[in-house]
């Protein structure tokens, strides 16, 4: 089961019902007990490996805790963390080492007949890997204490609204809100409503729709102009928004109805000027978590270096982080450009200032206007090697496609399907800009009118069902 | 008076790191207050900091750091610590 199954339509009200209608006590073991049924609904066998995960979280902490000398709490640390990256580890990356052995092996004429090892990576390990991690380095550094219940610790590896893409939160978030009363408050009850109606629609009527057209473009490029590849590579990070910030939305909103904050992941990401600013406000959950684990202790080793030393750890940070989403060359060089774009950003940050101040382009519209554009199309351009298509094989077509074949117009299956598209992009970006710019005034789900909300509800829940696409499309992060 | 003396120390640091000579610190004063102090900016910062007072800064002091003030304990703490 998926926030998109036909199943969660029953799972999700049942759990609702039988949550408030429990005892206050019994209420967050209530939702453990709901978070292994959908987990387990997905694959008996992963809960196996979630289950083996949530007992070396458990111990760990508790025995760093325990540790006298901080010699001695920094070597459990480190045998903690080799222990719960080897999952990950094997289930991401087995297949590409034991292909490149066979290979090897090859080139040098001995044929030595691997296993071959049929399996799926576990849905969300990456996930519950890193609030893992995060855990116990917060015990380690004396952020937090370690958690005594084996049962809050379990709940927050696996809480069905984040346990399969996120948003990567952290247990001194978590723990407190999981032993807190957890009583029913109206207004999160209804906020959480909202968030996972636009949930829905950012998944169904958006990213599934530019997720049709994208597919055609990019599974048959050699087909296709350079016109309509640009507009696949323009439209493809509005796809993996509407896909990666829809299932938030309806992750934090389904929380919400439970009454737990969980962490905002996207933060109306196409208005960031800059790409510094783009990364503060695009996955936000893996970006602090990056930062804190990876980025701040690279920085921190490397901080006598001053500039060179903050553009080592930036490249190293993304490179991981393009590791992280797949072992391939297309995804090392988009974590190269990434960490670039910063690292040209963070050198010239300074005199830009002095420009922008020089000019006072701080309070110009065209200028901002610029930067946004500039920033998406720089995001688009580098999301060809990140995961836009399948191989570098491909990233070099659709390159060679957008630069050098002028020929013939945009691709459009049919005028209702590109009208839809257009018309469901114009509401996000409405949506957005409201936001943004006039975060004050309230939206007509807001509104004070009874009927208006109820209206206003009715069209979206009629725009999912009319303008959306149901197909068998997974949401694109589950893969990490 | 050993807080003012290194807070006056540390706005010179602040000035020249990031780049603004118009910066006014005071005890309050957190990353939200100035543009240009960011996760990039902060390191180069700390090592300024230490570079300064001829200290060596944890990395999970750094982290709870949450304002100018904390910066200036510390110092202080770490001040005391040499003596």
């Amino acid at each position: 089961m998926t926030f998109t199954s036909f199943n969660f339509l029953f799972f999700f009200p049942a759990v609702i019902i039988i949550f408030y209608a429990l005892p206050y006590g019994w209420r967050w073991k209530f939702i453990l007990f709901a978070s292994y049924f959908f987990y387990i609904s997905l694959k008996p066998v992963y809960a196996a490996i979630l289950i083996g995960i949530t007992i070396i979280t458990y111990l760990f902490p508790i025995l760093i805790e325990k540790a006298v000398s901080q010699k001695r709490k920094k070597k459990i640390l480190i045998y903690n963390v080799i222990l719960i990256l080897l999952p990950l580890v094997f289930f991401k990356y087995f297949d590409v080492i034991n292909t490149s052995l066979v290979n090897l092996l090859k080139g040098l004429n001995l044929h030595f007949p691997f296993p071959e090892i049929p399996f799926f990576m576990p849905l969300g390990i990456s996930y519950y890997t890193f609030m893992s991690l995060s855990y116990s380095i917060d015990v380690y550094n004396e952020e937090i204490g370690a958690e005594k219940k084996f049962g809050i610790v379990a709940l927050f590896l696996a809480f069905f609204p984040t346990v399969l893409s996120g948003p990567i939160e952290r247990a001194g978030n978590m723990f407190p809100q999981f032993k807190s009363t957890l009583e029913f408050n109206y207004d999160k009850f209804v906020y959480g409503l909202q968030l996972m109606l636009w949930g829905y629609f950012m998944k169904f009527v958006i990213a599934n729709r530019i997720g049709v057209y994208n597919k055609n473009i990019f599974d048959n490029t050699i087909r296709h102009n350079g016109h309509s590849v640009t507009v696949a590579v323009l439209l493809y990070p509005i796809q993996v928004y509407a896909d990666l910030a829809g299932y938030s939305f309806i992750a934090i909103g389904a929380a919400r109805v439970m009454g737990i904050d969980v962490m905002q992941n996207f933060k109306r990401p196409f208005f960031a000027t800059s790409m510094s600013a783009f990364w503060r406000r695009w996955h936000i959950s893996l970006i602090k978590w990056l930062t804190d684990y990876i980025y701040m202790p690279l920085s921190y080793s490397f901080r006598k270096y001053k500039m060179a030393g903050i553009v080592t750890a930036l490249m190293i940070t993304f490179i991981i982080s393009g590791i992280w989403h797949g072992a391939a060359l297309t995804f090392v060089i988009w974590g190269t450009l990434q960490g670039i774009f910063l690292s040209v950003e963070a050198i010239t940050n300074k005199n830009k200032k002095a420009f922008v101040k020089t000019y006072n382009l701080g309070d110009r519209r065209w200028y901002l206007v610029l930067s946004c554009l500039f920033t998406y199309i720089l995001f688009a351009f580098s999301e060809i090697f990140g995961g836009a298509v399948a191989n570098i094989h491909s990233v070099l077509l659709v390159i060679k496609k957008i630069f050098l074949d002028f020929q013939g117009p945009v691709y459009s299956e049919s005028p209702s399907t590109t009208l839809f598209l257009i018309f469901g992009i114009s509401l996000l970006f409405l949506a957005e800009i409201k936001e943004e710019f006039f975060s004050g005034s309230h939206l007509l789900v807001n509104s004070k009118n009874v009927l208006v909300r109820h209206i206003s509800y009715s069209v979206i829940i009629m725009i999912i069902l009319l303008a959306g696409v149901f197909d068998e499309s997974q949401f694109i992060y589950f893969q990490f | 008076m050993q807080r003012k003396i290194i807070e006056n120390q540390l706005t010179e640091i602040f000035r020249d790191v990031f780049g603004d000579r118009s910066i006014v610190i005071n005890d309050g004063t957190t990353a939200e207050d100035i543009g240009a102090w960011d996760s990039l900016s902060h390191m180069i910062m700390i090592g300024d900091v230490e570079k300064k007072f001829n200290i060596k800064l944890k990395l999970r002091e750094i982290n709870k750091l949450k304002n100018v003030s904390a910066l200036i304990d510390l110092i202080l703490a770490h001040e005391v610590q040499l003596i």
